[in-house]
């Protein structure tokens, strides 16, 4: 056997991280393209909630414009937090989940690639779409784009940090109570760096230190919290 | 309000804390304790 | 001496039930000095007068608070690596004394704010990581008692402490940048602006506040242990 063949052999069984990874994202995608319900509802949550605020406080424009870039982070850590069961849940309900961890990929690789899937169903969706909300609250140009960028860089550390949340709670007692007392705590730095991105820029200021912090804490978070997912997960399969 | 009040408020309140950690502690071990004669009990009939 | 002669359950339960006093009393006889110091030694504060002494509950709470999750987490870590019961039962038995200082400086933290910055409850960056650090406290026994295998318990409070010990620090910080009205950090290695006594108090009450965490852990593990091993030949023969 040439020595071509005999590499490509050991690298189909050995598996990789990339092929893990595209693996799981295309799969998660397909699911979610296939029923694009949940999607459009988490889209749906947030568009309804960031407009419920100026119900509850009133319409004068100053006020909105001071508190939009913070309720409308709100909303969007509200609206991720809503669809993280869905990352694990029907997946560990019918066992492919067990089945998903005989694979030969690196375990990391295909929980990366679902919570990039989870991310691109709904932190994406919602970065893409709070500019509209932004207008609402009356926000100006320069503020929408920040608000967009600071949403999507900080949603997919929301969806780290959430993966790793709803896995440890799979099975458990107490449902989306419980996921919310351990996920919401863990996201204050991002939704303090998010919307204060906005608000920098929204008061002149440069948001460029909070991006650049909310930047560093996806990078620290996409080498590390994949491990601690691996390691719920498992315990989770014993 | 005088200061006196917020000091007894903070103090009272930590006592009070720790007096109830202190009981529930006493309360926990009791129940355990008892669980184990029961479930010796429930033994010694078979 | 084999050290992991303690690590099992059962030779800990008698070692736990014969220190436990000790650090009571040593809790008490601290706390003692401390309040002598806070009461009696240090003066009558400039601006605030006597309602100052709140410090000497307030700030030791506040460390114990942080350093009791920091033990726990380290617990959490040894029980993963070693795969040993005890120390994710030591992890539990923190856990409530943790969350109880947590609340102790919350609590007088507020009837400190009221008549000094006017309000109850102020969003500055210390007492809102406090909040935070509550519901991390929280979540940790939430989810340690949300299965019916005590284990799976066990294995994911401890992922959750050390993902809750790595975001302390980033939480705290991000607290920090957002807001500070609490004045800046008086208390700190190079130096203090605080007079000597209170500085005393405060560290005193401290000790005293560890010294009692360790005995109500100690307490508490023995009747984690009870519990679960109640099914156990050597808890049967107890009494």
């Amino acid at each position: 056997m040439s020595a071509a063949t005999h590499e490509s052999g050991a690298a189909l069984l050995a598996g990789s991280f990339g092929a893990g990874f595209a693996w799981a994202f295309a799969r998660d995608l397909t699911i979610a393209w296939r029923h694009p319900g949940e999607t459009l509802l988490v889209v749906a949550f947030f568009v309804l909630v960031a407009s419920l605020f100026p119900l509850g406080v009133g319409a004068e424009a100053q006020l909105l414009e001071r508190i939009g870039p913070g309720v409308i982070w709100v909303c969007a850590l509200l609206a991720a937090f809503l669809s993280l069961p869905a990352l694990f849940a029907s997946d560990h309900a019918d066992g492919s989940l067990e089945q998903m961890a005989l694979s030969p990929h690196p375990m990391a690789s295909w929980v990366s690639g679902k919570i990039a899937a989870h991310w691109a169903t709904s932190g994406l969706p919602l970065a893409v779409l709070s500019p509209l909300l932004g207008l609402q609250y009356g926000l100006d140009a320069d503020t929408l784009a920040v608000l967009a960028l600071a949403l999507l860089i900080g949603t997919p550390v929301l969806s780290l940090l959430g993966a790793a949340c709803t896995a440890l709670t799979l099975g458990a007692r107490g449902g989306g109570m419980l996921l919310a007392l351990l996920a919401l705590p863990l996201f204050v730095p991002v939704l303090i760096f998010g919307a204060g991105a906005a608000q920098a820029q929204a008061s002149g200021l440069s948001a460029l230190p909070h991006l650049s912090l909310l930047g560093a804490g996806l990078i620290v978070a996409a080498m590390s919290l994949p491990i601690a997912v691996c390691a719920a997960v498992r315990v989770a399969l014993d | 309000m005088s200061h006196a009040f917020y000091l007894w408020m903070s103090y009272g309140a930590t006592a009070i804390a720790v007096i109830v950690e202190i009981a529930a502690l006493r309360a926990r071990r009791a129940r355990a304790l008892r669980m184990i004669e029961e479930e010796r009990d429930i033994e010694a009939e078979d | 001496m084999n050290w992991f002669y303690f690590s099992s359950p059962a030779t800990f339960y008698r070692l736990a039930g014969a220190m436990a006093p000790w650090f009571f009393a040593l809790a008490a006889i601290l706390a003692g000095i401390g309040l002598y110091f806070g009461f009696v030694v240090a003066p009558t504060d400039a601006q605030q007068g006597e309602v100052y002494r709140i410090i000497f509950i307030h700030v030791p709470a506040a460390w114990i608070s942080m350093f009791l999750y920091l033990v726990m987490a380290s617990y959490g870590a040894m029980s993963l690596t070693f795969n040993t019961r005890l120390a994710a039962m030591m992890a539990r038995a923190i856990a409530p004394t943790g969350a109880m200082f947590t609340f102790v400086a919350l609590w007088t933290g507020a009837f400190w704010g009221r008549p000094t910055w006017g309000t109850y409850w102020v969003w500055d960056a210390r007492i809102t990581s406090e909040l935070v650090l509550l519901f991390l406290y929280l979540g940790f026994i939430a989810l340690a008692n949300a299965f019916e295998d005590p284990r799976r318990g066990d294995r994911a409070g401890a992922i959750l402490s050390l993902i809750g010990v790595v975001n302390l620090p980033i939480i705290y910080f991000s607290v920090q940048w957002w807001n500070t009205l609490h004045q800046g950090s008086s208390v700190s290695l190079r130096g203090t602006s605080m007079h000597a006594a209170m500085l005393t108090g405060m560290m005193v009450m401290a000790l005293a506040f560890w010294m009692y965490s360790i005995a109500t852990s100690l307490v508490r593990v023995r009747a984690v242990i009870l519990e679960r091993e109640r099914r156990s030949a050597w808890v049967r023969q107890l009494r």
